[in-house]
């Protein structure tokens, strides 16, 4: 039967290579179907340049071969990540403040799985943190911080905040980790530092009900999540300005 | 005492290696524009590869290899990227650098083209994708998807049809075939 236009457009714009001998025979048939075909075969031609002229990173098979995810070899501490996290420490305790850091573009997979877990943790948690618990002491919070391997500078205008809950944080098992709440304006906001590998940007949380940033913090990572509109930028400077590893 | 065992670890690393140099920039390239950044890319293909590694015995035939890594490499982005997405806007430039080899209006061409496919619904960029740099065949497309064929070639219809016009002067965008025609079968 012969093909109509309609139908010849159709196929050919959903594979202009089609070998079918009905779509060749009608391709055949007229001048304005060959252009038709030229033209998409031309609109191939092109897209298939470009999609392939994405540059490979350089080593990329041989690090397929080895069988090493980036991700993976991150999270695994070897001597030299830990000669490394040795000396960044030493360096930080004598006084280098805090930084963010050069940042990549965007989260890795480690990253990303990162903040799920976090997430997770702090939905576990937040059923804790009511409103009318009391003040913990500067004492016990740097108790906290300190197990955590790092230290709290006493800073006025943290202690004007109402610190609600300070305990030990297991988000990333084999990690110390200090888990700090305080009443902001929306409703509680976590303070999690972690002494674990910092990830590789500082990205924002994304969760339906939370706010909340993972910022790379020396040797780890500091978290601060909290209800949507909570300002906390403001936390984010406070506790980066007051905060550093005694490791 | 038999040396199996090593002989088989042995061939498991050869089947493996060939595998990687055969197929891992046509899968880099395929994660690259699904997710449209490059660093994302590398982990992607990296988790891809490790699971296919791991599981390299249920390839049955290295003729399906390609396949089986870009479904794969599919759903370790649905697993990965596809819940929490980073504010990737605009598809990194790494493809349009510019060429001297090149007219200042073949630039301006690449560069329209470039946009217009990282622009392209994922629905129609995926199969579009699957033709252009697997050399899948509809059908292949379909189980690769896991959707029906007909779907997958009213979907390629409509891919070039919205890249067409870039091209073809006097051709407008998705104008060759009323919608009703073309109507996607239920999946």
């Amino acid at each position: 039967m012969k093909m109509d236009d309609l139908e010849f457009r159709k196929r050919a714009l959903e594979n202009p290579h089609d070998t079918d001998a009905d779509f060749v025979a009608a391709t055949a048939s007229s001048a304005s179907r060959q252009q038709l075909v030229q033209e998409l075969k031309a609109l191939d031609s092109k897209l298939k340049e470009i999609v392939q002229s994405v540059p490979i990173p350089t080593g990329l098979a041989q690090r397929l071969k080895s069988r090493e995810p980036k991700a993976t070899a991150a999270k695994t501490p070897t001597v030299f990540s830990r000669y490394y996290a040795l000396v960044a420490s030493l360096i930080i305790a004598v006084g280098v403040t805090l930084s963010v850091g050069l940042q990549s573009a965007n989260p890795s997979a480690a990253d990303l799985k990162f903040h799920d877990d976090v997430l997770n943790h702090v939905y576990r948690e937040a059923p804790r943190y009511r409103s009318d618990l009391e003040d913990v002491s500067w004492q016990q919070i740097n108790q906290v911080v300190a197990e955590a391997g790092g230290h709290l500078r006493e800073d006025e205008r943290i202690k004007t905040l109402h610190i609600k809950f300070a305990n030990d944080c297991n988000i990333v098992p084999a990690t110390r980790g200090a888990h700090i709440v305080l009443e902001g304006t929306k409703g509680s906001v976590s303070v999690i530092i972690i002494n674990n590998s910092p990830v590789t940007t500082k990205f924002d949380v994304n969760d339906p009900r939370f706010a909340g940033k993972i910022i790379p913090l020396g040797v780890g990572n500091l978290i601060i999540v909290g209800e949507k509109e909570e300002p906390l930028e403001t936390y984010e400077a406070l506790i980066t300005d007051a905060f550093e590893w005694v490791i | 005492m038999s040396d199996t065992p090593v002989l088989d670890d042995r061939l498991k690393k050869e089947r493996y290696e060939a595998l990687v140099d055969a197929l891992y920039q046509d899968v880099y390239r395929y994660a690259y524009w699904l997710c449209k950044n490059s660093a994302l890319a590398e982990d992607l293909v990296q988790e891809t590869f490790l699971r296919a590694w791991r599981s390299l015995d249920s390839l049955q035939n290295d003729k399906a290899a390609k396949a089986w890594l870009f479904t794969i490499l599919r759903r370790e982005n649905a697993r990965l990227y596809e819940r929490y997405r980073p504010d990737i806007v605009d598809i990194e430039d790494q493809s349009i650098a510019d060429s001297d080899e090149n007219e200042p209006d073949q630039r301006l061409d690449r560069r329209l083209l470039h946009e217009a496919i990282a622009k392209l619904e994922k629905d129609y960029r995926e199969p579009l994708l699957l033709q252009v740099i697997g050399g899948f065949s509809g059908k292949e497309i379909a189980e690769i998807l896991d959707l029906n064929n007909n779907t997958v070639m009213t979907r390629l219809f409509r891919a070039r049809s919205k890249l067409k016009h870039i091209f073809v002067p006097g051709s407008e965008s998705g104008d060759e075939v009323p919608e009703g025609d073309v109507a996607e079968d239920q999946d």
